[in-house]
């Protein structure tokens, strides 16, 4: 028994070094990746600049396409949100043991891609010195102004979803990488010593923080899965061929989920290989993952054939035209591309089991987030220049779009912003969420003991029972 | 020998297809470099208000050799009699191609009273110079109804302005019934047309299933439309036989789009997102207790 209390106190040992590590190191090339992703910030800062000098004309975004590759990239970035939600939330909510080790990543995926694409919107405003206006004078009843309330309310939410099972890991991080050579030695104290609000592991407050976590976990569902329908409904509310759908809002949390549940796996995967934590993120992680994005995308390419099929059986005026310009129009590659190559394909991969492997399964998700970032573009750009009636006395150019060098550039310094956001994190908290794992290990530490036990007491009773027999047979034999 | 004939016909024909390709590219430029040709459409308008307008529609071919508004062009307007020719006003055509003029009141007339109205393009860069000429009468078209009448009708007199200023009533002249819409003029009947008599005049008995407004208010309209002696003039009257228009109130108005939300809408998203942050401040608040607790722990501790 002292070999494996000494066994389990070393393997929590080994864990909580395994999860800090990373924070203690920054390498030459987290300094180079840094920088890069400075540069590319700083590119797209400089457009933006560009862009609020000179107005939105600096755009390849006219009268007719006024939402371009900006809202379709927020509607992919809150998408990708849905991340956290799916993985913490609901594998927490289902007491699924295997999340432990990834839910940290999820969360702060959600985080970081809500705050970017919250940022979007405030991009693609032509005067964005107005944007207190919204707030003066905005109207409740518009989708607009639910949105704001909405995403406001969800990177709340998924900000305290995120701090609080770190309160535990900053108290350790307080205690231990304070003491050794780890760089910003004294901006890292202040900053744990803030975050752990005073943790010091006694009873009640592991009861307040289960507590906080539990009503946290229920309520960050519900809240998710508003935001996305609230951003669906500021489409499925204007009067627009392709848009004004009421399957739009289970379209666009489908769709979410199937996105942000690919970007989970990619996260996993790059945490796992940047990080060294293969022990911890195993093959089965990754196999329970591809069992989930194959069921959410089974989902969304059913909710798919819905809002594409119904129309196309009609056919009918401008959702008719519409549907042309989709399926044999200028942006039918991109169209079938998405259909075959970033949903019906990934359903084949990922149903065998070879699919579901720690190589293969980043790479169909992959396939599947890039595709998702262009279905939004899909669903944004050809009905808007599909409008039910035709804007006059526009030139013929502004009735096609593209988006322009300056688009690309914020958009990517946007994307650069959430890797920057994510590395640095990395860099200053544990990627695993160690007293989650700690626990995960107890947990199965007791079952083994459990099971020891009871295989020692089966083992006991079956030997009672059997001298019983023994004695029995012994008593029948004797001659009376 | 005879290789080179061959050759020396190939190249003759070759030299010959070139020069007539380029001749006609040549002459093709000088085309498109030329001015192309542009017409006018000159009409007369005589409002309700006893407003008169001159209306000049300009049109241009474009590359595909159909007519489209000319766009930004001058036109000179010039009014014409016996005498001299004295220039109106000059005025740029809009996007429709139209150029109109407020003419004066007292044009100069010819001897047999009537207007000259000259629209010309002169020199300009796009446009060979062209021009339309109109020639009308000034006329008066008077509406006279009874709006306590229950025939309901309505007669309009047509006159024109004789020597010495005597109205000289009109016969023959086509008057059209109109009703005024929001967005235009629909006509009171199928049969809206009726000719004026030796008076001048032509009745026209009122439809009275046409709705009106929350009063049953209307404006009836009469017209003559491109007459040849007196271009388009018009007048307008307002009665009251139309039939009251009832709002009925809509127990679900479209609510979404007036100033104020209505109270349902605005009730369920205060109580949705509410609750939501009401559990926030809940969770700070625990979050402070678990901040609170370090202290007591340490007091344990050191108890």
């Amino acid at each position: 028994m002292a070999t494996e209390k000494y066994n389990l106190k070393q393997e929590i040992e080994t864990v909580r070094e395994d999860c800090l590590r990373p924070a203690q190191k920054w390498g030459r090339s987290t300094q180079i990746w840094i920088g890069c992703l400075l540069i590319v910030m700083g590119w797209g800062l400089y457009c933006y600049i560009h862009q609020l000098r000179n107005g939105l004309g600096v755009t390849a975004m006219r009268d007719y396409v006024s939402w371009g590759l900006y809202i379709s990239t927020f509607i992919f970035f809150i998408g990708i949100s849905h991340s956290g939600t799916l993985v913490s939330a609901i594998l927490r909510i289902t007491k699924q043991e295997w999340r432990r080790p990834i839910t940290r990543s999820a969360e702060l995926l959600t985080v970081v891609s809500l705050l970017f694409g919250g940022i979007i919107p405030i991009i693609d405003l032509g005067r964005p010195d107005r944007l207190g206006n919204l707030f003066i004078f905005g109207r409740i009843q518009s989708p607009l102004m639910l949105d704001v309330i909405a995403i406001c309310t969800y990177l709340t939410g998924s900000m305290l979803f995120l701090f609080l099972p770190m309160i535990p890991d900053m108290a350790l991080c307080r205690d231990r990488l304070t003491v050794c050579d780890s760089p910003f030695k004294k901006f890292r104290k202040w900053l744990y010593t803030k975050m752990a609000i005073g943790w010091k592991g006694t009873k009640s407050q592991w009861h307040r923080l289960e507590l906080t976590m539990t009503i946290m976990t229920i309520v960050i569902i519900p809240v998710a899965v508003s935001v996305h329908t609230v951003v669906s409904y500021i489409f499925a509310m204007t009067l627009r061929p392709g848009w004004n759908s009421t399957v739009f809002g289970p379209y666009f949390v489908a769709g979410a989920l199937y996105s942000g549940s690919a970007a989970v796996v990619l996260g996993m995967a790059a945490f796992r290989k940047l990080y060294h934590l293969e022990k911890y993120i195993t093959q089965r992680h990754f196999d329970l993952m591809g069992r989930i994005v194959l069921a959410l995308t089974l989902i969304y390419a059913y909710l798919n054939l819905n809002e594409y099929w119904i129309p196309a059986y009609n056919m009918v005026t401008a959702e008719g035209h519409l549907l042309s310009y989709l399926f044999y129009g200028s942006y039918s590659k991109a169209f079938w591309t998405c259909q075959f190559g970033t949903v019906l394909l990934p359903i084949i991969i990922m149903s065998i089991p070879k699919g579901r492997t720690k190589t293969m399964l980043p790479i169909t998700c992959i396939i599947i987030v890039a595709g998702a970032w262009v279905k939004r573009y899909l669903i944004v750009v050809p009905t808007l220049l599909h409008p039910f009636m035709p804007i006059q006395e526009v030139p013929g150019t502004w009735s096609s779009y593209f988006p322009n060098y300056v688009e690309f550039s914020v958009t990517a310094a946007c994307l650069a912003g959430i890797f920057l956001v994510i590395t640095l994190f990395s860099k200053l908290f544990p990627m695993m969420a160690v007293w989650e794992v700690e626990e995960g290990i107890l947990i199965e530490h007791d079952k083994q003991i459990a099971i020891e036990f009871r295989t020692l007491r089966e083992a006991e009773v079956a030997k009672i029972i059997e001298e019983k027999v023994n004695i029995s047979i012994e008593s029948i034999k004797q001659p009376t | 020998m005879k290789m080179n004939s061959i050759i020396n016909i190939t190249f003759r024909a070759i030299a010959i297809t070139f020069l007539f390709c380029g001749n006609t590219i040549a002459q093709d430029q000088s085309q498109s470099q030329g001015k192309s040709e542009a017409t006018i459409e000159l009409s007369y308008n005589k409002k309700a208000d006893m407003s008169k307008t001159a209306v000049a529609v300009i049109k241009a071919k474009n590359n595909e050799g159909k007519f489209v508004p000319a766009k930004n062009t001058q036109v000179n307007f010039y009014v014409v009699n016996d005498k001299k020719k004295q220039l109106l006003k000059s005025v740029k055509t809009d996007i429709k191609g139209q150029a109109v003029i407020v003419l004066q009141k007292d044009l100069p007339l010819d001897e047999d009273l009537a207007f000259t109205i000259v629209a010309k393009i002169e020199n300009d860069t796009l446009y060979e110079d062209t021009e339309e000429k109109m020639h009308y009468k000034d006329a008066s078209l008077t509406l006279n109804l009874n709006p306590q009448d229950t025939a309901r009708l309505v007669t309009a007199k047509v006159t024109e302005t004789g020597k010495g200023g005597i109205e000289i009533p009109v016969k023959g002249a086509e008057v059209r019934f109109y009703v005024q819409r929001l967005f235009g003029i629909m006509p009171a009947a199928e049969n809206n047309t009726i000719e004026t008599d030796e008076k001048g005049e032509a009745s026209f008995a009122f439809p009275r299933n046409i709705p009106g407004d929350t009063t049953g208010v209307i404006t009836v309209a009469a017209r003559m439309e491109d007459n040849e002696q007196f271009g388009n003039v018009e007048n307008k009257a307002v009665t009251s036989w139309g039939t009251v228009l009832a709002i009925v109130r809509d127990p679900f108005p479209r609510a979404l789009w007036e100033p104020y939300a209505p109270l349902p809408l605005v009730i369920s998203i205060s109580m949705l997102f509410g609750g939501v942050w009401f559990t926030y401040f809940f969770i700070f608040f625990n979050l402070r207790k678990i901040k609170k607790e370090e202290q007591l722990a340490i007091n344990d501790s050191t108890v």
